[in-house]
């Protein structure tokens, strides 16, 4: 998956009502909460194959830095 | 006593071979990878008979049971432990995945009694457990294919009861809270320590461990629970009381 479509597929499953690119803060958009991060988890899994932890989720700032998180070697 | 356990490689499942070896009892194990207790078999070779089988493919369950060295007598007791646990938030759950889930937490579950209780494989007053939880009378966020599949459980447990009462084969479920399994290990790995903490604060008696859970499942299996069907066993430190 390219980060582009991924980036689509992240504000279509979290249901944003704002559109974000690979600087948006996720912990800032009014959506976020409990069931986004586990939304998120379920997302990142299935896509990936990656488990993301407790620790991962507190790492996570930006859109690009759960890219990292994940692994840009995951990416077109 | 001859019984088939499923899930026997891990957890409670594990837990329950243990205990029933050294109860004295014979045991026909399911699972998908003995090389995980693979000491404990070597040490309990004349009491146990292993069988390697995804219980995902439902259509094969069958033929386990035609497997099954019964020239000694029949099954006494059946222990359906085998599962699956997942956090998967309703907009991600898909057909597939809810089939999946249920497949496994219940399709199989129906299908190995249906063979079991066939008058060739188990004797008049037989006893089966089935693993459910307590999430199958609970409600959780993320949980729904879960919640769904364990509370199913419960009506194939109260419907089959009935049903086969008239051989004197008892069905009971037991419904465990959160003990320290490999599978809650994955679970507490997502979650942050207040979320934890927030958690073990809703367990009067704390987590459970897997040797909590299988005293009741050896008590319904015996002859002592020989007046009890269609039941259901809480067993989760005081959980389901808030």
């Amino acid at each position: 998956m390219d980060k582009k479509s991924f980036i689509l597929k992240l504000q279509n499953d979290l249901e944003l009502e704002t559109e974000i690119n690979e600087t948006s803060i996720l912990k800032d958009l009014d959506e976020w909460d409990s069931m986004t991060e586990m939304v998120l988890i379920g997302l990142v899994n299935e896509e990936f194959s990656v488990r993301l932890n407790h620790d991962d989720i507190e790492k996570i700032s930006t859109v690009d830095s759960l890219i990292e998180i994940i692994g840009f070697d995951k990416f077109d | 006593m001859k019984v088939l356990l499923t899930g026997a490689t891990s957890g409670i499942g594990f837990e329950t071979l243990k205990q029933l070896v050294n109860n004295g009892c014979f045991v026909y194990a399911i699972g998908r990878d003995f090389s995980k207790i693979e000491l404990f078999l070597k040490e309990n070779r004349s009491s146990i008979e292993t069988y390697e089988f995804d219980l995902a493919i439902v259509d094969n369950i069958e033929n386990i049971f035609s497997k099954l060295d019964l020239d000694n007598g029949k099954l006494d007791a059946m222990i359906h432990c085998a599962g699956i646990e997942e956090t998967t938030p309703l907009i991600q759950s898909t057909p597939e995945k809810l089939d999946h889930m249920f497949n496994i937490n219940v399709f199989s579950g129906i299908e190995l009694l249906r063979s079991f209780s066939k008058k060739k494989y188990c004797n008049d007053g037989a006893s089966v457990v089935f693993l459910s939880s307590v999430m199958g009378i609970l409600g959780q966020p993320g949980k729904i294919g879960y919640c769904a599949s364990k509370a199913a459980v419960l009506g194939v447990v109260k419907s089959s009861a009935l049903e086969l009462a008239r051989r004197k084969i008892r069905v009971n479920a037991v419904l465990p809270g959160i003990v320290n399994t490999p599978m809650t290990k994955l679970l507490f790995e997502s979650i942050n320590e207040s979320q934890i903490d927030k958690i073990k604060e809703m367990h009067p008696l704390g987590f459970g461990e897997v040797e909590d859970v299988v005293p009741t499942i050896l008590f319904l299996i015996s002859d002592k629970a020989r007046w009890i069907t269609g039941q259901s066993f809480v067993i989760d430190g005081g959980y389901s009381v808030h």
